[in-house]
């Protein structure tokens, strides 16, 4: 058995070594695809993120009556915290709200037309944070019928846009790299066999001897697993490499905080190397498949 | 529990074993082959084989003549179990080869040792290498691997040449390498198709001698070919195929019917 072992490596060693052009053109076509695989992945995780982040982001603003009592605004706030479906409820002044929008107004380079008023127009509100955007219009409704409620400002069809473009870009998402899955299977195949025929005379030989099927298969498995942890290695290195670029991408693009890029990385380290390690071995398989003993 | 003794498995066929040498054996149960209403027909629908009964026993020198496209290969094919046979028996070493599964394939073909025309030798290799091939891609240790190697280059008579790669052989050194790698394993059996197909005539009288005193040590050898002379010079069994069928089969024949 460690006799087998030993002997597989070390034939997978030289098959690989000594059609050198041809494993090199393997591992380039490997690099490629695990780049392309993985490009996709990050650009599908940061739009992913990015639209968690829009979608934590909606919630039923309530704007409160400015004569509402302190003491209705305190209850309905701790019945509105009792609810399952919401997730938090921050409380915003009306000297916040002011602050607020005098912020935006100079962000947005306009003038600040509030210092022409003498008091504060402005009404204190509750944010309501959902569990899921899909409570955003029962919550509304029930929020509408408040009496210390002046009105609701309801974000549903934000709400709804975000979670049909999510689930679209995750069904979508994992239909790609699927597809790109099949197509990299494809041409590993293609390439591997291209080495299988090169040496069709060997393996040839190897079953006129009396070699078992696992002696001639197990050869070009270890070697396209070489293949393919030596093109998974590559790739990550010059993710890696790039790591500092892609990062600030995704913080610009995205707006995807650095925080997660470290398990962006784990993920990516992970998905590339079983990717490249699985389309290796899977691809030496089915190409020695029509040489083994009928 | 009760530790009376019960005849084992091993024991009862140690005795089967021994009943068995007290008879006098048949032909058949010596052969090392056995073939029996074999008939084989291509995909392509192309019959090339019909009715063939042969039986070889151990210890035969069996030549295998005929004009091309006779089946002469065929029937080779069919005992390596390249090919299956489309009807009939092919029994070799007392397994039927239609009937082995085919992860059993691997080691019946480990009891034969193949030469072809056209030697079929790795070119990068050595010639002690081509050889150790055949024993380490079936997973023979190592430290058996050197010692069988040196035997069966010495048998051959190429121990010099080593270390030479099959492009600095000449064509009669090359088939001695192709047998010396056929004999490895220590096979019953040595199946030759046109051994010497590519070599001139003194050159294939060498190789000839040689498989003849490989068959003075025992083993069996069975040899296509269109060698017209050497057939006719040696006076072993011919069995000559014409169309797929066994049209002659005798001992001490020439290569063409003597009329
Ligand atoms: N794989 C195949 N598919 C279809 N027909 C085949 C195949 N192999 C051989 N044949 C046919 O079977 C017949 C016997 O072929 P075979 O190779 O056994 O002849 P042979 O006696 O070895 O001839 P030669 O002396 O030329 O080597 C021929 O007519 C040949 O065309
Ligand atoms: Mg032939």
């Amino acid at each position: 058995m460690i006799g087998f072992v030993v002997f597989s490596l070390r034939r997978a060693w030289q098959g690989f070594w000594r059609n050198a052009l041809m494993s090199i053109a393997a591992t380039a076509t490997m690099v490629l695809m695990l780049v392309l695989l993985a490009g996709f992945w990050i650009i599908q995780t940061g739009l992913l993120s990015a639209l968690d982040f829009t979608e934590s982001k909606v919630e039923v603003v309530a704007n409160i009556k400015l004569d509402a009592a302190p003491a209705a605004i305190t209850e309905l706030q701790t019945r509105l915290e009792a609810m399952p479906e919401v997730a938090g409820v921050s409380f915003v002044t009306r000297e916040e709200a002011l602050a607020r929008f005098q912020q935006s107004m100079r962000e947005q380079g306009r003038e600040d037309l509030t210092k022409y008023l003498d008091s504060n127009p402005l009404t204190a509100s509750y944010e309501v944070k959902l569990i899921d955007p899909s409570y955003a219009t029962p919550i509304a409704d029930r929020l509408r019928e408040e009496p210390a409620v002046r009105n609701v400002l309801d974000t549903k069809d934000t709400a709804q846009n975000v979670k049909a473009v999510t689930d679209i870009l995750r069904t979508a998402g994992t239909v790609i790299l699927l597809v790109i899955g099949v197509i990299v299977l494809f041409i590993i195949v293609n390439t591997i066999r291209l080495a299988v025929v090169a040496r069709a005379e060997e393996i040839e030989i190897m079953r006129l001897v009396g070699a078992s099927d696992a002696f001639i298969r197990w050869p070009f498995v270890f070697e396209g697993a070489m293949v393919g942890l030596l093109g998974a290695g590559i790739t990550l290195g010059g993710l890696y490499l790039l790591s500092d670029p892609i990062g600030t991408f995704m913080v610009d693009f995205f707006r995807v905080l650095p925080l997660s890029f470290g398990s962006l990385a784990r993920d990516l380290v992970v998905l590339v190397t079983s990717a490249g390690l699985g389309l290796g071995v899977l691809g030496s398989w089915l190409s020695v498949r029509t040489y083994l003993i009928r | 529990m009760t530790l009376a003794p019960s005849p084992s498995a091993a024991s009862r066929s140690l005795r089967d074993r021994i009943r068995r040498r007290g008879r006098v054996q048949s032909a058949a149960d010596r052969a090392v082959l056995v073939m029996h209403d074999v008939a084989k027909t291509y995909p392509n629908g192309k019959t090339a084989l019909l009715d063939v009964d042969l039986v070889i026993p151990e210890g035969d020198f069996v030549f295998l003549v005929g004009p091309s496209g006779a089946g002469k290969s065929t029937i080779i094919k069919l005992l390596i179990r390249d090919e299956i046979a489309t009807r009939g028996q092919v029994v070799l070493d007392g397994q039927d080869l239609a009937r082995l599964p085919r992860r059993a394939v691997p080691k019946i073909r480990r009891k034969i040792g193949i030469v072809f025309q056209d030697f079929k030798l790795l070119p990068t290799k050595s010639v002690w290498e081509n050889v150790a091939f055949a024993l380490e891609v079936t997973g023979s240790p190592r430290r058996k691997i050197r010692p069988a190697v040196d035997r069966v280059l010495a048998l051959v008579g190429l121990t010099a040449q080593r270390s030479q790669i099959p492009s600095q052989l000449s064509g009669g050194e090359q088939q001695r390498t192709a047998i010396a790698r056929a004999l490895v394993h220590d096979p019953r059996l040595i199946i030759a198709d046109e051994p010497t197909g590519n070599l001139d005539p003194l050159i294939s009288w060498e190789i000839i001698q040689l498989l003849l005193r490989i068959n003075e040590l025992g083993v069996t050898v069975l040899m296509a070919t269109h060698d017209a002379d050497v057939v006719t010079a040696l006076r072993k069994r011919v069995v000559a195929l014409e169309e797929g069928r066994i049209i002659r089969d005798e001992v001490g024949g020439a290569y063409h019917r003597a009329d």
